[in-house]
């Protein structure tokens, strides 16, 4: 298998460096979608019920047949990076234009190289059948995205961030190879099939939360989603959408995967309570987070953290349903984080684009220097709106669908008294975390795209290309029909939440109830934007004969407003800032204005939120190292004589080990 | 029935802020304005033109309908008693909670658009409020699910509760009561007749419209009001299994006595205590929902 890789990868990397650099996006993009059109079809075939598995790829090694198999699992995991990978290779052609000129050729396409090979790699990963080339597969990923996060490497925080994404990952694959090595040893496969057999004859817990650790580590699990907020912002926006987008989501597969060998088995209910535990903290720490960044792309990498969460919270309260019995809350919980995982593709991804357009044509994605942005964008500013709207989790949108479908496993689990209490630390946990996105998210667009512009980088911004629109209006598309359709939406993830419940028949449970509660979300979805146009059109025609004039905005009678007086990100998260504050590390360089100072003079105030966890696991580290070197520091003296010794000592322990025989 | 259900809860929504006035007046010692006296302020409001600030967008003209449509898509989700409302399904409650948060957004991004510091500061209040009354809205509606063994707003109150469950019930109505409070910017949360701009949450979000869009959000405030205190006293008729034709005069008299009550006697909040009444609201249903499950469990505290 590795030589027919090899063989394909030098055919990419060939063909990308081969062409110019105008035409290395379009090549790049060519190769993405040829590529992602041969797995999306059979993909979309598992997906529609015509066929129940397809193989990819077979191909007969020195270890045996190596097989990549879409199942109806993988098969949605390759949709979600197919549309991802494609809108983001588009994105990247105007995005990466202007940078263009200041890079070299190779450079260029060494990017484009890592881009194609990073979408091929993650549908090797959903695809992979054996453990081993699923390592490889996911390793390849990793090299890639590194490669990608470096696009900007003369700047000092891309190549530490890119840098820490790197020993993150190696850790976390460090955990994944000592998984799959005790299955091999256990079992004689490293098979994800024989993960099942291995759960029914040893102990589950470890091997489940190493693997679990492992996967979590890419997915942004908290505590070890610290890597997420520091990659993302250091990446070029394309990239970050499609790993915040599409990568992390591999690591969900890695956890469902691990997952559905579980079903039946009574370890299950300690698996759901792990990842309900695990999806209540990752969700409420990313919102709280998200809220306090006063960055846009930081903000959009924390509510990837939170989205995880919610996604993982979905398929622990799935699994504890199905412990219990109770088949609708399985189904409920199962569907809605699958859901979830290709709503947050969609969403994501449109976002981070939007952000993506922020930085190219203000220079700035910091909130206190935007402000007005949707007026001089205004198709950046509606898409935007939109993406924001489906992040909160608001109808007609997707992100409304997918959660509401773990709102319905949720309130099942209670009104049924199956899982009363875990549903309804689950059911607090989400509605806290969609409140409060709504409050970080409605200060990110509030603050960058509404108001009047806070610096000239915004007054002097024009609205991007068509392409990139199109870009961003490819993931808009199946937001809507998401949203709008969400019977047709589910009725896809059905099949792939049937890999979990394999002793209940999930599309009678679906038909029975999901789908009349979708329906009426449908039928909700087109009230609502009926009644809003309806009333829209009521209002246009009354103002339409009355005099409309125009006025300052109330300044409370103040009579030399200026833009600066504007309600800042900062200004608008302080209210939860003061009752959250032991999750953040402040902080601030000069002075902020006191209390008592009447008549402010000057002051010059940087205020930043970092995550207290990634103080805790940096601290940690650093004071491992320093001790470790402390000890190693004192053998070096500096005077030869003891080097001599040094020598000597090692050679009397070779002679000794030799002589004993244990060399 | 559906029809008799939105014709109840229209009338529950123009009679409350009637009530609310009328109850004031009386503990003042006043005579009162006119009991339909806020009807015919909106009349002149929605016959007016409008002022829109250069600072504001499209986006600014566009909340007040999508305010108003959000608030009537909602209503149409709360029965009166056990009348079947027009939209109903399994986890219509979801629907309902994140349809006011649509009209919320909407809201929030208005008052952004303005540029207004003032407006941005009532944004961020409402913003941080709605997060943490969200939980509490939850637990309450969860309380109601866990005794009646539905999922959907028009199940709820249809199946009479045992009797050891009335005061879970009770306890439920009164949460959902101070969520009213909370949601439709009442005292001791937010006071809606304060002058000063410093200290507004709702109305200095309102502050640079006029006219019909003026109108507009204060009739989508009438129904959320309406439609939440109708949960409340759906709640109280289904704990003391009244008649479903209860409901409407009890929502009305429930919400408006005790905002009226409250308003002349209390104070309104510290803004920083605000926080800590709303998250008391949370731990105080989450309370009742244990002590719910602990009587299904038919474990009886000492």
């Amino acid at each position: 298998m590795t030589l027919y890789l090899l063989f394909i990868l030098a055919a990419v990397a060939g063909l990308i460096f081969a062409v110019p650099v105008r035409a290395k996006s379009w090549t790049a993009l060519t190769l993405v979608a040829a590529g992602m059109l041969a797995a999306a079809i059979p993909a979309v075939g598992i997906l529609s019920g015509a066929e129940q598995r397809v193989a990819l790829w077979e191909i007969a090694g020195p270890f045996g047949t190596d097989r990549g198999m879409l199942d109806p699992l993988s098969a949605l995991f390759v949709v979600v990076i197919a549309i991802g990978s494609v809108a983001s290779v588009l994105y990247s052609h105007g995005y990466l234009a202007h940078t263009l000129a200041g890079k070299s050729a190779a450079h260029v396409s060494l990017h484009y190289t890592a881009l194609t090979v990073m979408s091929l790699s993650m549908t090797g990963v959903v695809a992979s059948e054996g453990g081993y080339s699923f390592l490889f597969f996911w390793e390849l990923m990793t090299i890639a995205s590194f490669l990608l996060i470096l696009y900007d490497a003369q700047r000092r925080e891309v190549r530490r961030a890119a840098l820490a994404y790197l020993v993150m990952m190696h850790i976390g694959f460090v955990l994944l190879v000592a998984g799959f090595a005790r299955l091999d040893a256990a079992c004689g496969s490293a098979d994800f099939a024989a993960l099942r057999g291995y759960f029914r004859t040893h102990d589950v817990l470890p091997l489940y939360l190493l693997l679990l650790a492992g996967f979590g580590m890419k997915a942004g699990l908290f505590p070890v989603h610290v890597w997420l907020p520091e990659a993302h912002p250091a990446a070029p926006s394309h990239v970050s959408a499609l790993m915040s987008g599409v990568m992390i989501k591999t690591g969900i597969y890695g956890i469902l995967r691990i997952t559905s060998a579980l079903a039946g088995l009574p370890a299950l209910r300690t698996a759901g309570l792990v990842l309900l535990g695990a999806g209540i903290v990752t969700g409420l720490w990313g919102v709280v987070l998200a809220s306090a960044q006063n960055d846009a792309k930081r903000m959009l990498a924390y509510s990837s953290i939170e989205n995880i969460g919610i996604i993982v919270l979905g398929l622990g309260i799935g699994m504890l349903g199905y412990d219990a019995g109770n088949y609708a809350v399985a189904l409920c919980g199962v569907c809605g984080a699958l859901l979830h995982t290709l709503n947050h593709s969609l969403f994501k991804s449109l976002l981070f684009f939007g952000a993506g357009n922020l930085l190219s044509q203000t220079h700035t994605v910091s909130l206190d220097a935007l402000g007005g942005a949707g007026r001089q964008m205004p198709l950046t500013g509606i898409l935007f709106l939109c993406g924001t709207a489906a992040l909160c989790a608001l109808p007609p949108f997707n992100g409304f669908v997918s959660e509401l479908t773990i709102y319905l496993g949720l309130f099942d689990g209670i009104a049924s008294g199956s899982n009363v209490l875990t549903s309804a630390a689950g059911l607090i946990a989400l509605a806290l975390i969609g409140g409060l996105a709504l409050l970080a998210f409605t200060k990110l667009y509030g603050t960058a795209f509404l108001g009047a512009p806070r610096s000239h980088c915004v007054a002097e911004a024009r609205e991007v290309d068509n392409v990139r629109i199109a870009a961003m209006a490819l993931p808009l598309t199946g937001m809507l029909a998401v949203g709008l359709f969400p019977q047709a939406a589910v009725g896809i993830v059905v099949r792939a939440a049937a890999c979990f419940m394999p002793a209940a028949d999930a599309a009678a449970h679906a038909e029975r109830l999901l789908h009349p509660a979708l329906a009426g979300v449908c039928r909700t979805a087109w009230l609502v934007v009926a009644v809003v146009a309806l009333l829209a059109w009521l209002r246009r025609r009354a103002l339409r004969r009355r005099t409309v004039t125009a006025g300052p905005t109330w300044g409370c009678g103040f009579t030399a407003p200026n833009v600066r007086m504007q309600y800042t990100g900062e200004s608008f998260s302080e209210g939860l800032q003061s009752i959250a504050t032991s999750l953040t590390q402040n902080s601030g360089e000069g002075r902020a204005v006191d209390k008592a100072e009447i008549f402010p003079a000057t002051h010059n105030f940087d205020i930043r939120h970092k995550d207290k966890i990634d103080r805790l696991f940096a601290a940690w580290w650093v004071e491992l190292l320093h001790q470790i070197n402390r000890r190693v520091m004192r053998l070096r003296t500096g005077k030869i004589n003891h080097y001599v010794l040094f020598a000597l000592a090692f050679l009397v322990l070779v002679f000794v080990l030799s002589v004993l025989n244990l060399l | 029935m559906a029809l008799v259900n939105i014709l109840l809860l229209t009338l529950a929504a123009l009679a409350i802020p009637g009530v609310v006035n009328r109850t004031r007046a009386a503990l003042a010692g006043r005579r009162g304005i006119r009991f339909l006296q806020h009807l015919y302020d909106v009349r002149l409001l929605l016959r007016k033109g409008a002022v829109y600030s250069p600072t504001t967008s499209a986006l600014f003209r566009a909340v007040p309908s999508v305010y108003l449509g959000t608030a009537l898509v909602a209503a149409l989700f709360i029965p009166v008693g056990g009348l079947s409302p027009l939209l109903s399904f399994e986890g219509d409650m979801v629907a309902f909670a994140y349809l006011l948060a649509l009209g919320r957004f909407a809201l929030i991004l208005g008052a952004m658009d303005t540029g207004s510091s003032f407006e941005g500061m009532g944004a961020s209040r409402e913003a941080l409020y709605g997060a943490l009354v969200e939980p509490a809205l939850m637990t309450a509606v969860a309380t109601l699910a866990l005794v009646s063994g539905y999922t959907s707003f028009a199940d709820l109150f249809t199946a009479a509760p045992q009797a050891r469950f009335t005061v879970v019930l009770l306890l439920t109505a009164y949460v959902l009561v101070k969520i009213v409070f909370t949601e439709s910017g009442r005292v001791p949360v937010d006071d809606p007749r304060t002058h000063l701009e410093l200290t507004m949450i709702h109305e200095v979000m309102c502050l640079d419209y006029c006219g019909v869009d003026l109108g507009m959000i204060q009739i989508a405030g009438w129904l959320k009001t309406a439609a939440l205190s109708m949960l409340a006293a759906d709640t109280v008729a289904a704990a003391f299994g009244w008649p479903w034709w209860a409901a409407a005069p009890l929502a009305v008299a429930v919400t408006g006595l005790s905002v009226g009550i409250v308003e002349s006697t209390q104070a309104r909040n510290k803004l920083a205590r605000n926080t800590t009444f709303i998250l008391t609201i949370g731990a105080l249903a989450a309370l009742v929902f244990f002590s719910g499950y602990l009587l299904q469990l038919n474990l009886f505290v000492q």
